[in-house]
């Protein structure tokens, strides 16, 4: 099934928070922020922001009604400054106007006076500083010290990688109505449901059942929506104060300029392999270039850290992880989560050690791959991953030794270009690595007409989670998924809910309607039993839409048997909740089982690279990823191709440029994403076949993020093209931008 | 005030002219299916499609409608997504819906919009003209597989439909492209089309907008309060010709006009592909050549060509006068050139390539559409009948505060442009540049690309 939403996105009748229509006197708000990256400040003159034509309404820290923070975890981000700022584009104050442009130009008007102190834009020079968010964090097994010894070939070296802008085409935004009793409700651009509720009520100073969040659809998230509550409670607190909606809408550059990005790393590695080419111990540094506040890195830095090992078996590993605090926006989730940081430190370490043992890169990677029964650094036993079968099946697909032969042949022969090819394995652990986030609730409600509306806790923003939970619904209930309508997310409805994140949002929320809908189903079997004189419910199910009885279709249809149990007086209404079971993470020991199951796949990507202006095209892609049993095929192939593209990205052409004081020098004139004309012309996406997973809903797997790692090999192709040419240079930092590769190739 | 057809109805709006026709769908008109999400062109999302009037009737094509004045349209036909949407499914968001060919959107309206843009104006109704006209169209998403997938189908649809603009709308409307409404616009235009109106004599001299494509990135606050003149409404500066030798491209010109002409396609070859280097093509449907010029970019892709080409430009001075300059003496400095208040280049003049003629363009940048060069070069070599070189002209673009003729290449002329040529070509270019290290990369990078690229220029493919 295809997504519901597809019809009304082509006649542009979807609607995001700028689409409602405008409510009557309605104002725009709009943030003055710092203009330097560190600094005390003195004073602010705010006189010609406030004069400026339109204004309504200025505010700073002295005027928030309740708590002036907004950090995700750490409360140690205020919503606008007080005396002290901490990255070029913080919040200091709000300018509310009658236009959206009043109110941005008005923005630009504020002044400040601000005593400059020194920043720090590199995380090592952080960490000498002791400048970190949160611990150091070390994860030791066995004995890598001791295996390093016995090892027959040791390399290591440093890399980076670097920042990814979301460009999630809907820009921050809110729009927020002050209601009755002091109440507010809020229309926003979110992720997180309950993270940004609770932001709202304490910035506000009122209870949370004061609040009503309700959220509609994202243009895209990608993560970049889930821990910075500004742009959705700045708006809020307007409205507030003033009694009248107020909106938000950054512009884009403004966007880009003071939002977080994935997170830079910079590794340090040393990896050690015997002489068939297993690996037997690796170690990694991983510095995580966080920004000024600590929003959600740390637990990103614990997935990077808790993906170290990437798709292999190392038996002996030290992993330690470190969250480097910098004067720059704070960085935040994107697809991925550290996980496409942690995996490109582990192949640039294996990539580098089959260049130095003389042998090809993907026979390392076979034979270290991490299959059933192996244990994780952190002791957890992996189960149910087809890694082998997905590298098979790819092999099966495109001969792996054959294109490997041809791109031999055709370096031999070729000065001018060279082409280049990785097979990227990948092994990414699924559920929140923060246990107590693994919950979910669906509220179902069936009407007497036979209608079925569902609300839960996750939120649309492109992949189709509503869509795959009103199929869940549907199958659940034995009706036809046109009956289903998959209601708004909505704080009032399904309270408290985590962010639709960590490609969980199906997983969790379509579990917690399952089960919703089966005890409705229960309540309805049980009463159709009376009704139809049939008292053994075992008996009795519905399919199609009709009431069977010991596999044979009754009289009784689902309107008929929804409004006759109305009317016998029972409950159409239930509630569900799903907590995954048996997760645990034990922070001292770093020990456990922390997430549900894993999601694998392989690729390979074929690059052509012209030597004479280093400039490049990824060929081919081809990607075998298991996503269990469907429950859309259609929605996960475009998952799998969209994370891959995305990961190219980061591997290729998106780069961020700061400017020496903290700026951001790469508004939407130069920061480039992929487009289409760069899109691989040979592009295939294959779903592992025959794929059961008994740890998701419906034997589904999760597909939101795992694909993105695929993307890495672009670099690794790129790489392997370069390494052809010449390898008397040290492994670039990701990504490889035209810059880069001809300054590899002729610098 | 401004009149136009707003998809099936009429519009007479007092909103400035300057006003952006973004905002004027979105908040005047209630039409939020335009999404805007970058406000610089540069993402494809708010794309509308504009119907001109021309001689066998509109002429529609696919522009950013953050960049598109209000008062240019006086007299158009302005499609937004609502505009297609009036009936049952076009065939364009029929094969969008049946490729799955969109995830979150929010590009979607402006990838219906372009799409249905190529089905009005492709030449050919084939798979890779339809690629070029989704150059300007990102999806972050990111469902581009999909969405190709979406375009093959859409052309394999079109196969056996004749483009014949003469009667492309109704053509289209029988292939379920357009709603049958649009057979009633030109009925809703008569009368509509009235000559702007001109500027309130003795207030501030009007702004000349060409495509408006830099301007109005630059300066949309100023340009919704300034008088503006439109360029495009000089139907009689819209031609390309040839006259005793040169080819003749009025300053009204867009880059799409000039990049498909026959005429241009005769004399120069490569300025099919070379132009789809430029932008993106709901830009180079709305820029203009001479606004690529007066826009003065060091690094100017349209610039770099035309300075290798010989250009020279016709200027009409405020007494009505003309004076000719030739490109590369009219940039001074840093976006300053040759050109006095109230003048405005009316005409490019390009000298036809006499037989031995090469041209190469080479262009250089992070990503290859849509994006700023680090470094792009042109070269006009004229080889001799006995195969050396008779004459060599070659710029420069990103390597100096103006786009740059590199000068002193007479000695070269007699030399063949094969072996050592290519390396002392190389570093004399080299040696007449100065780079700055910035966002495009830096001046090292920048110096070494400039000799590859000369390299290339004499390529054996180049010269062959």
């Amino acid at each position: 099934m295809k997504n519901v939403d597809m019809g009304m996105h082509v006649r542009g009748t979807s609607r995001f928070v700028d689409d409602l229509p405008t409510p009557a006197g309605c104002l725009h708000a709009a943030l003055f922020t710092s203009p330097v990256a560190r600094g005390r400040i003195r004073s602010l003159d705010l006189q010609e922001m406030a004069g400026s034509p339109g204004v309504v309404a200025v505010y700073t820290h002295r005027d928030v009604p309740g708590l002036n923070e907004v950090g995700h975890v750490l409360h140690d981000q205020p919503l606008l400054a007080v005396d002290q700022v901490e990255y070029r584009g913080q919040p200091i104050a709000m300018v509310v106007a009658e236009t959206w442009s009043a109110a941005w130009q008005a923005a630009a008007r504020g002044r400040a006076d601000i005593e400059e102190l020194p920043a720090v834009f590199d995380p090592r020079e952080a960490l000498a500083k002791g400048m970190i968010h949160g611990q150091k964090r070390i994860l030791v097994s066995g004995d890598p010290d001791a295996a390093f010894e016995t090892c027959r070939h040791v390399v290591q070296g440093s890399l980076a990688s670097g920042p990814q802008e979301h460009f999630y085409f809907e820009t921050q935004r809110a729009l927020a109505l002050p209601t009755e009793h002091d109440t507010i409700q809020v229309h926003a651009s979110t992720q997180s449901p309950g993270a940004f509720h609770r932001h709202l009520a304490e910035v506000l100073g009122i209870p949370m059942h004061k609040v009503e969040l309700d959220i509609r659809r994202l243009g895209g998230g990608f993560g970049g929506k889930e821990s910075t509550a500004v742009w959705v409670v700045a708006p809020a607190m307007a409205a507030f104060l003033l009694k009248r909606p107020v909106k938000l809408v950054l512009p884009r550059n403004h966007d880009i300029a003071t939002s977080g990005k994935r997170h830079p790393y910079e590794f340090d590695y040393r990896i050690g392999l015997d002489d068939e080419g297993r690996i037997l111990a690796y170690e990694v540094d991983l510095l995580q270039h966080a920004g000024a506040c600590a929003d959600i890195s740390l637990a990103v830095l614990g997935r990077s850290f808790l993906h170290a090992s990437g798709a292999y078996r190392i038996p002996n590993i030290r992993v330690q992880a470190v969250s480097c605090r910098t004067n720059i926006p704070p960085n935040n989730a994107f697809r991925g989560f550290g996980v496409p940081q942690g995996t490109f430190a582990i192949e640039a370490a294996v990539t580098h050690a089959a260049e130095v043992m003389g042998v090809p890169a993907a026979q390392i990677k076979l034979k270290n791959l991490a299959e059933d029964g192996d244990v994780l650094p952190f002791g957890m036993v992996l189960e149910n991953t087809n890694s082998r079968r997905c590298w098979e099946t790819l092999d099966a697909r495109v001969d792996l030794a054959g294109r490997h032969a041809a791109v031999a042949e055709y370096n031999r022969t070729h000065n001018q270009t060279r082409r280049g090819l990785a097979v990227i394995p990948v092994c990414f652990g699924i559920s929140f690595a923060q246990t107590a986030l693994n919950q979910a609730g669906a509220l179902v409600n069936l009407f007497v007409d036979g209608s079925v509306e569902v609300s839960t806790g996750a939120v649309e923003m492109g992949q189709g989670v509503n869509t795959k939970i009103q199929l869940v619904a549907a199958r659940t209930l034995g009706i036809a998924p046109d009956r289903v309508r998959v209601h708004t997310t909505n704080t009032s409805r399904v309270p408290n809910a985590s962010p639709t994140s960590a490609s969980t949002g199906a997983d969790l929320n379509g579990m917690a309607t399952k089960y919703a809908c089966e005890e409705l189903r229960t309540r309805l079997c049980r009463y159709a039993g009376q009704h139809l004189g049939h008292e053994d419910l075992e008996q009795i199910s519905i399919r199609d839409g009709v009431v069977h009885l010991a596999g044979k279709p009754t009289e009784l249809r689902w309107e008929k048997l929804v409004a006759a149990a109305q009317w016998a007086r029972v409950d159409l209404s239930s509630h569900a909740f799903y907590a995954t079971p048996d997760l645990h993470l034990d922070p001292r020991t770093e020990r456990g089982r922390p997430f549900a199951y894993y999601s694998c796949g392989t690729s390979l990507t074929e690059v052509l690279l012209d030597c004479v202006r280093g400039t490049y095209r990824v060929e081919s892609v081809e990607v075998v990823h298991d996503v269990g049993r469907s429950l859309s095929e259609v929605i996960d192939r475009g998952q799998v191709a969209g994370g891959v593209v995305q990961g190219i990205g980061w591997s290729t052409v998106e780069q961020l440029r700061y400017g020496p004081d903290g700026r951001v020098l790469t508004g939407a004139n130069a920061y480039k994403i992929p487009d289409l004309k760069s899109l691989p012309p040979h592009f295939s996406v294959t779903l592992l076949e025959n794929s059961e997973n008994p740890y998701a809903v419906c034997n589904s797997k999760a597909v939101g993020e795992p694909p993105l790692i695929h993307g890495l090999g672009a670099y690794f192709a790129l790489l392997d093209a370069l390494r052809s040419v010449r390898r008397d240079k040290a492994l670039p930092s990701l990504p490889l931008t035209p810059e880069k590769v001809f300054m590899y190739l002729h610098g | 005030m401004t009149s136009f057809v707003l998809n099936s109805r009429v519009v007479h709006t007092e909103q400035p002219p300057g006003t952006v026709m973004l905002d004027f769908v979105r908040n005047a008109s209630g039409l939020t299916g335009t999404k805007e999400a970058c406000r610089e062109g540069e993402c494809g999302a708010c794309s509308v499609l504009v119907g001109s009037p021309g001689p066998q009737g509109l002429v529609y094509r696919a522009v950013a409608s953050c960049l598109l004045p209000l008062g240019d349209v006086q007299g158009c036909h302005v499609v937004t997504v609502e505009g297609l949407s009036e009936g049952p499914l076009t065939l364009v968001q029929e094969q969008i819906l049946e490729h799955s060919a969109s995830q979150c959107g929010f590009c979607t309206p402006g990838i219906v919009i372009s799409l249905t843009g190529f089905c009005l104006s492709a030449r050919s109704f084939s798979f890779q003209e339809s690629q070029d006209a989704l150059d300007g169209n990102l999806c972050r998403c990111t469902g581009y597989v999909a969405i190709r997938d979406a375009a093959r189908a859409l052309c394999e649809r079109l196969e056996g439909v004749e483009p014949d603009p003469a009667v492309r709308v109704a053509t289209l409307v029988e292939a379920g492209v357009l709603p049958p409404g649009f057979l009633e616009v030109p009925a809703l235009l008569e009368g509509l089309e009235n000559p702007q109106e001109p500027p309130v004599a003795g207030g501030a001299p009007p702004v000349l907008v060409a495509g408006g494509t830099d301007l109005f990135v630059q300066r949309p606050e100023e340009l919704l309060e300034a008088p503006l003149e439109f360029l495009s409404r000089h139907r009689e500066l819209d031609f390309i010709r040839v006259e005793g030798g040169v080819l003749k491209v009025g300053a009204a010109v867009t880059l799409e006009d000039f990049r498909l002409s026959e005429i241009v396609h005769r004399f120069f070859p490569s300025m099919r592909e070379d132009l789809l280097l430029h932008s993106s093509t709901i830009l180079r449907n709305r820029a203009t050549l001479t606004g690529n010029i007066v826009n003065a970019s060091p690094v100017g892709d349209v610039t770099i060509m035309l300075l290798a080409l010989d250009a020279s430009l016709e200027i009409r001075t405020r007494s009505g006068q003309t004076r000719r300059v030739p490109l590369s003496e009219f940039f001074q400095g840093y976006k300053q050139y040759d050109l006095a208040p109230g003048e405005w280049i009316v005409e490019i003049h390009l000298p036809l390539p006499p037989p031995g003629t090469r041209f190469n363009f080479e262009k250089v940048s992070n990503r290859e559409i849509l994006d700023i060069a680090a470094v792009s070069t042109a070269m006009r070599l004229i080889l001799a009948p006995d195969g050396t070189i008779q004459d060599l002209r070659l710029s420069a673009g990103g390597v100096a505060p103006v786009p740059l003729l590199i000068r002193g290449l007479e000695g070269f002329r007699g030399r063949s442009p094969e072996g050592e040529t290519a390396g002392l070509l190389a570093r004399h270019a080299v040696e007449a540049i100065s780079p700055i290290s910035d966002i495009r990369g830096s001046a090292t990078y920048k110096k070494l690309l400039m000799g590859q690229l000369v390299r290339a220029h004499l390529s054996a493919e180049v010269l062959s």
